[in-house]
């Protein structure tokens, strides 16, 4: 019974994961501009895979037949969605911030809020 | 159970792979390093769980292993590319 309820919880987020990567990799592919594209990039690695590693660590619990060696996939990936749950959003940001200070990715804003930090317009 | 579990994750297995594809092609195009970075970056999240899923599919958990270093190297790209772009050195 409890692995009946792992295996349907886990297969439900397998298919959603599978159905973000799809999004984010048709975003990925069609936007227009960088930072575009960090949308796509996040929705493929937060929505794209921390969800389906939590869902492979479920379903490998509920297979019986992997025997007692199910416990590392379940493990591994578990342990891998949770560095990813906080690794991407950081590493994306630091990439954001390079590409926001160099002069080769075409900036055109609707508005710019850093900008008119630096120069000290906000109030 | 086993059955409907090995069908759908035959199924996701194709959809990471046609999605790795899409990843690819932007890796190529990308016009700027920026573009190529967060493409390999997704590319890579993407192979990170489609190792997950041949482990469970193929029935060898030791595949699973290397996942979690596969994470790690992933934000090490990120950071080493964003501060040499940033600041032209890399300093620890």
């Amino acid at each position: 019974m409890v692995e009946l309820i792992l295996g349907l919880i886990g297969l439900t987020l397998l298919l959603i994961g599978a159905f973000l990567e799809i999004m984010g990799a048709i975003g990925m592919t069609r936007l227009q501009g960088f930072f575009n594209r960090v949308h796509a990039a996040t929705v493929s690695a937060i929505g794209g895979s921390v969800t389906p590693l939590i869902g492979v660590s479920l379903l490998s619990l509920a297979l019986e037949e992997l025997g007692i060696r199910r416990f590392y996939v379940a493990g591994n990936s578990l342990t891998a969605a949770l560095l990813i749950l906080i690794l991407a959003p950081a590493g994306t940001h630091a990439l954001a911030r390079a590409a926001y200070k160099s002069r080769e990715v075409l900036k055109n804003f609707v508005y710019d809020a850093l900008e008119e930090d630096k120069r000290g317009l906000r109030q | 159970m086993d059955e409907l579990i090995t069908r759908v994750v035959e199924v996701v297995i194709l959809l990471y792979l046609v999605s790795a594809v899409m990843f690819l092609i932007r890796t190529v195009k990308g016009p700027t390093i920026f573009d190529r970075v967060l493409a390999v970056d997704a590319l890579s999240y993407d192979l990170a769980v489609f190792m997950s899923l041949l482990a469970l599919y193929l029935g060898e958990p030791l595949l699973a292993v290397s996942v979690v270093i596969l994470t790690l190297w992933i934000y090490t790209l990120d950071i080493v590319v964003s501060k040499y772009m940033e600041y032209e050195k890399v300093s620890i």
